[in-house]
């Protein structure tokens, strides 16, 4: 019955070719498995090319007091005491191997005198930390990566799809996709498969993250029955590009509030006067974002929606040396000149922390042969992430992932897939040609993000939440009725189409697990209760298909052992 | 209503063996917008100037910020990123093509698999097979770290070989992105273990002598990677390598 599709087969089967996906196809590879890897875009153009500022790992060559024990308590500390305590352990202690692992696979670092890697500041980080290639850490970790690969002769699968999981008897079996080049359909036998898909930023209309990150994999996961958890911390930083549309979302660093700059309202206020007059630009990413959100809904945002973030008082010269990518960012991208005038700016959706819930080991799932790791993964990051943690996560649990999924694979006996699941898989990427009339994805697309920014955005209150499950239920309802014009050869589209599905289905988790926490917890915001709550410090989300349906419960999270416990009770 | 709009003339082709035709769209103006965005208009109503129906442009993109290398395209006659590219300062009609030297694969999305292909023949990367300790990592002054920073900056976008004259069917030459890779990895304390073989590799057939010296690479280089000169430094190493074998030193 397959026949009549272009069938690989493979041990383990790598989704998505960023950070994570790279390293566990490594590591799968070292272990001697067949590996297969599947990307949306090109390789070597994934989103962790985009991360600047570095790689977070204690391996103390600046500060020498650094040690796992302190960037244990930090992650610990700036996830709000949720994470998955054993994996910021894991992470906290392997990361500075990773990292010099990653160093003799070729990628250059900036230096200290003596020759060794040099490590900055970042925030919440106790000690300097960061690893870093001047602000472009993530390329470069990409090109080694991907140099690696290419070395050890990875099968890699660009510009592909995947559309389902497979499964047999509660176990994965593979993986039906489609090529976005030609429009077939292609069939992945494999024993094992690792999501390494990244985040969702793409159901929210200002972000910072590229048209790939549509929740693939959470969706993907979901639908085959495994268990997501936390889906409400979604971290919004403070200060993205709102303005001109063509840049709407990209990061504005947190160094141009540091350098002096100054946010003011369309009156020419400085706000922050009113929120936080004591530390004013420079308060925290939360109160920042608190204080513009507050601005606009009272009517006296920036021009766009936002506010104005201005350094333009300050010598030119001056800010070309400080914020020199920021400068060469908005003159080359915006042609803004920031040493001229003001910029306009507002929270951007940023990263998920939430995602596949995978145990801390070996990142496996709760569905036999799924493996997660990045940012599909949940856990590491609690319910906040600090900055640099992100590329150490990828490198970390990439590798356990990899490894972990090949060996599950040594086990067992290539699986057959079940037909009946291609099939259905295939008529319901076809339906969109078939349909006489209907409306664009695109418009679909416009008004979910409209739906979530506004009403799941980087402040909840429980009226806004229960009229967006309502929204998403209409937009489901247009999206299951869209029509593509065209024919199936590189559709942009069909494609659109197809990753409303994925978006829809994690907007939703993300809505109804912001709906039952009670309580502000880092990047969750609620300002119906805006206080912790310590029941909900102790229990997790937890999202699973059952009957068809989305059913959220609360699983309460593991004790500390005690030493652990005694090193967040330690001050330095 | 009088909005202001602005004119794009995109060349289209449904498939690689296609016949390429060129639309004309006009679209609403945003201010700042860049040639991205524009297309992003026309994907939300994709229709031509002339009223005809028709359907969103392929390209290939990834970042919009100028750091992944996927979104180089020909505009008004020059190789670029188009995320770049802004609409204020570019004439109109925006003239916009697919890259010329690499197969079509639709409208604006080329196959690019030539530069890995080139990679890989001349082994860019760090020779290891896992089977030794990797004890406390290569050390690496300042200098050498600066020396090969801006050559780590490549993007894979292959401006550089779009641009060069040299870069075509007749002369299978590796293009400037590839050679300056050899330069960056040569001066690793490990990659240094590879440099004959890579050196070897740019003596034959599309090596390092296929360069013209047109210099163009160095011009549309979206990342200021001084081309030219890597290019130079491992054509003295090609020469010195084939005077040792020569030798038989």
């Amino acid at each position: 019955m397959t026949d009549r599709f272009e069938t690989h087969e493979h041990d383990v089967l790598i989704i998505g070719a960023g950070g994570a996906g790279l390293r566990a196809a490594i590591e799968a590879m070292a272990q001697g498995a067949r590996v297969g890897v599947v990307c949306k875009s090109l390789l070597g153009k994934a989103h962790t090319v985009m991360a600047e500022g570095g790689i977070a790992a204690a391996m103390a060559n600046v500060d020498t007091a650094d040690d796992w024990r302190t960037h244990f308590r930090d992650t610990m500390r700036g996830g709000k005491f949720l994470n998955n305590w054993r994996m910021a352990q894991l992470h906290a202690q392997e990361s500075p191997e990773r990292v010099k692992e990653l160093e003799h696979w070729g990628a250059l670092f900036d230096r200290t005198q003596d020759g060794n890697i040099l490590q900055r500041a970042f925030g919440g980080h106790t000690y300097k930390r960061l690893c870093h290639v001047g602000d472009r850490t993530g390329l470069e970790m990409i090109r080694t990566l991907q140099d690696r690969g290419v070395q050890m002769g990875f099968d890699v699968f660009m510009e592909c799809t995947i559309l389902r999981l497979l499964t047999v008897g509660g176990r994965i079996a593979g993986a039906f996709g489609y090529w976005r080049e030609t429009g077939r359909f292609v069939v992945f036998k494999a024993k094992s498969v690792v999501m390494a898909t990244g985040g969702i930023g793409k159901a929210w209309k200002v972000t910072s993250n590229s048209w790939e990150y549509t929740g693939d994999g959470e969706a993907l996961a979901y639908e085959a029955g495994a268990d997501l958890l936390d889906m409400e911390f979604v971290q919004f930083h403070p200060t993205g590009m709102i303005w001109p549309p063509g840049v709407a979302g990209i990061l504005v660093t947190e160094a141009v509030r540091g350098e002096g700059g100054i946010l003011t309202n369309k009156s020419g206020e400085r706000f922050m006067q009113r929120y936080d007059s004591k530390r004013m630009e420079l308060s925290t990413r939360d109160e920042v974002a608190r204080a513009i959100y507050t601005e606009v809904k009272e009517g006296r945002g920036s021009e766009h929606g936002g506010a104005y973030l201005d350094i333009s008082h300050k010598p030119a010269d001056y800010v070309k040396k400080k914020l020199p990518s920021m400068y060469h960012q908005f003159k080359d991208l915006a042609d803004v000149d920031i040493t001229a005038g003001p910029m306009e700016v507002g929270p951007t959706c940023h990263y998920m922390m939430g995602g596949i819930r995978v145990d801390a080991e070996t990142a496996r799932s709760t569905l036999p042969g799924l493996y997660a790791c990045g940012e599909a993964a949940a856990g590491l990051h609690g319910a906040n992430r600090l900055g640099g943690n992100s590329l150490s996560d990828l490198l970390v649990f990439g590798r356990r992932a990899g490894l972990a999924a090949a060996e599950y694979a040594k086990g067992i006996a290539q699986p057959s897939v079940d037909t009946a699941q291609i099939e259905e898989s295939e008529r319901g990427m076809l339906a969109p040609f078939e349909r006489a009339e209907g409306e664009s994805p695109y418009a679909v697309h416009r008004d979910l993000q409209e739906a979530m920014q506004d009403l799941v955005g980087i402040f909840r209150v429980e009226e806004d939440l229960k009229k967006a499950l309502v929204e998403l239920q209409k937009l489901r309802a247009r999206a299951n009725r869209v029509k593509v014009e065209g024919s199936r050869m590189f559709n942009p589209g069909w494609h659109m189409a197809r990753d409303l599905q994925h978006m829809l289905t994690v907007a939703q988790a993300v809505t109804i697990s912001a709906l039952a926490r009670k309580e502000s917890r880092g990047a969750h915001s609620r300002i119906d209760f805006p206080k912790n709550d310590d029941t909900w410090g102790k229990q997790n989300n937890l999202i699973r298909k059952e009957r068809g349906e989305m059913v959220l419960r609360q699983e309460s999270t593991r004790d500390l052992p005690d030493d652990l416990q005694q090193i967040l009770a330690e001050e330095k | 209503m009088a909005e202001r709009t602005i004119r794009l003339k995109i060349k289209r082709q449904a498939g690689p063996e296609a016949e390429a035709r060129w639309e004309e769209f006009e679209v609403p103006y945003h201010a700042g917008m860049n040639v991205i965005s524009a297309m992003m208009e026309i994907a939300l109503r994709p229709v031509t100037k002339e009223g005809t129906a028709t359907t969103p442009v392929v390209y290939d993109s990834n970042c919009l910020e100028e750091i992944c290398g996927s979104c180089a395209m020909v505009i008004n006659g020059r190789a670029r990123m188009a995320c770049s590219a802004l609409i204020d300062k570019l004439d109109q009609p925006v003239k916009i093509e697919p890259l010329t030297k690499f197969p079509v694969v639709r409208d604006l999305a080329v196959d690019r698999g030539v530069l890995f292909e080139n990679l890989k023949k001349l082994k860019a990367w760090i020779p290891l097979d896992g089977t030794y300790d990797l004890g406390t990592g290569p050390r690496m002054g300042q200098k050498v770290q600066e020396e090969r920073y801006p050559l780590s900056n490549c993007i894979s976008c292959t401006c550089c070989m779009e641009a060069c004259p040299q870069f075509n069917d007749k002369t299978n030459f590796v293009g400037a992105a590839a050679i300056s890779q050899v330069a960056l990895f040569n001066d690793h304390p490990t990659g240094a273990m590879l440099k004959e073989e890579r050196l070897r590799a740019l003596m034959g057939d599309g090596g390092v002598h296929e360069c013209g010296y047109a210099q163009n690479c160095v011009e549309v280089c979206p990342k200021g990677i001084p081309l030219t000169r890597s290019i130079s430094r491992v054509a003295g190493q090609v020469m010195i390598q084939s005077i040792k074998d020569l030798f038989g030193t």
